[in-house]
């Protein structure tokens, strides 16, 4: 995809920093990686996850948001999201 | 073929787990009951350790004869719901026993604690102006309730009111109501809110508070009001929810406000509207456990007696516990499997506690979850404290 900004790398690379310790299988972490069917994380997890990134940005992103979430790159374009609404 | 595919992970990690163990910790089924402690499982007596029996009021004498006379002269079941025809003046009366307990105006009865929550918290909060702030380890009920309004709902932290001040304080200009979700008192930890500090955050900026007491009610309180009582805020509570399912002893659920408006339920809350009514038996049962809670405060008194030894004995074993003093105590286990082999044991050693394992255990964690009873006799926690030596032992010694 061309012209990925800078920020979107950022809050990317935030989501694989949270993501890491979860991370037990090692997969490696792109935009198309499913947060549950790949990661093998459990759904209370991820909203745990979402917590730390919520507490980071200064959002709030809704469980309503996050249940339509599957992939990272729909988690990072979330954030992008919110955080022009929110702001 | 499509429909089952999302099972297999949740059936995999289920299959090789009982691979392991001689019992289904999710199966247990009590081919006989013993009392309100006791019962017969696969031949053997068991100490039931894992119900929510706080109170024991299950083989009351005067509940279980006003269930009978309620069976007789009402019927075995109402065939209609509140909405319909399934209102009785047994239903009304409870609802008025409940307001004038609690000290609340206005109470609706529902079929189950699960409907309570959930016709309260759906009816309560719609898209899209309305937002619902959820306690990160609130009941399933209070997050299904939540998806079933469709309004937006955001997650603060467990019981941190900063969390949820800064939450609040987030929210735009064009959000109308705001509800705010918590307990009493954590099903499964046994942990208790600040419901105080929540309180205060909530009302500041203009929210509603919505309290769940179904573990609370009848166990917290001087008078068993609950955690509400203990910290002296029921006057403040906006919504009170609770279940008699626990220390009432019955089926059945309830919600409690000094809101008028909690009466427009009547006609908007689907889980109100479109489910059976509670059973006559349950009603009486239930308010007969009321009066005993309300007039025999010696019962909360043995039910703390208890807790206060099992929770000495397990630290003095040196378990890791989940919580301060409470009548639930979970015990922490390094992981799923061990947690699955300790659950065995300890029902080996004649105790049926739950088992909890993650998805839906706070911060991933596997734990035994034991609750006391005002009716267990002190051979009944002999019969635990034994059990859960002998688990420590093996834990020690690397057997598990």
């Amino acid at each position: 995809m061309s012209g990925v900004q800078e920020d979107d790398d950022l809050v990317f690379r935030k989501i694989c920093s949270l993501i890491e310790p979860l991370n037990e299988k090692g997969v490696k972490l792109t935009r198309q990686t499913d947060l549950i069917a790949d990661l093998e994380v459990d759904s209370v997890a991820v909203l745990d996850m979402v917590m730390d990134i919520e507490d980071f940005y200064d959002i709030s992103i809704p469980v309503n948001t996050i249940s339509e979430t599957k992939t990272i790159g729909d988690l990072v374009d979330a954030i992008h999201e919110i955080k022009k609404e929110q702001s | 073929m499509g429909l089952f595919e999302k099972f297999e992970a949740t059936a995999t990690l289920y299959a090789t787990l009982m691979s392991q163990s001689s019992q289904d910790p999710f199966g247990v089924s009590m081919d006989e009951m013993k009392g309100p402690t006791r019962a017969m499982v696969k031949g053997r007596e068991i100490v039931l350790a894992g119900t929510n029996n706080y109170l024991g009021l299950t083989y009351d004498e005067t509940a279980v004869e006003a269930a009978k006379t309620a069976v007789e002269e009402s019927g075995t079941g109402t065939t209609g719901s509140r909405f319909a025809n399934g209102t009785y003046n047994a239903h009304r009366e409870l609802e008025q026993e409940l307001a004038e307990f609690l000290g609340y105006a206005h109470c609706m009865v529902f079929s189950t604690g699960y409907q309570a929550n959930l016709g309260a918290i759906s009816a309560l909060a719609q898209p899209p102006n309305d937002v619902i702030l959820i306690d990160a380890d609130c009941h399933a009920c209070i997050y299904d309730g939540c998806q079933l309004s469709g309004a937006e709902t955001i997650r603060f932290r467990h019981n941190d009111p900063d969390s949820l001040d800064k939450r609040l304080s987030r929210l735009g200009p064009d959000v109308k109501g705001k509800l705010v979700c918590f307990e009493g008192m954590y099903s499964m930890f046994g942990d208790v809110a600040p419901v105080k500090e929540l309180i205060d955050v909530a009302h500041r900026h203009g929210a509603y508070a919505l309290l769940d007491e179904a573990h609370s009610f009848g166990v917290f309180g001087e008078n068993g009001r609950g955690v509400a009582e203990r910290e002296d805020v029921l006057g403040k509570v906006d919504f009170y929810t609770g279940t008699f399912s626990k220390s009432l002893a019955s089926i059945g659920g309830f919600v409690a406000s000094n809101h008028k408006e909690l009466e427009y339920l009547r006609f908007s809350s689907r889980p109100y509207m479109f489910t059976a009514s509670p059973s006559p038996a349950n009603v009486a049962a239930a308010s007969a456990a009321l009066s005993r809670l309300k007039a025999d405060g010696a019962i909360r008194e043995q039910l703390w007696e208890n807790a206060k030894r099992v929770h000495g004995a397990f630290h003095q074993l040196g378990f890791e516990l989940c919580a301060p003093v409470s009548p639930v105590i979970a015990v922490k286990l390094a992981n799923k499997e061990q947690a699955f082999k300790a659950w065995n044991f300890v029902m080996e050693n004649g105790v049926y506690v739950n088992l909890a394992i993650p998805p839906g255990t706070p911060n991933a964690t596997s734990i035994l979850r034991l609750s006391v009873s005002a009716a267990h006799t002190s051979d009944d926690l002999d019969i635990v404290i034994n059990a859960y030596t002998a688990l420590s032992e093996a834990l020690g010694a690397g057997a598990l």
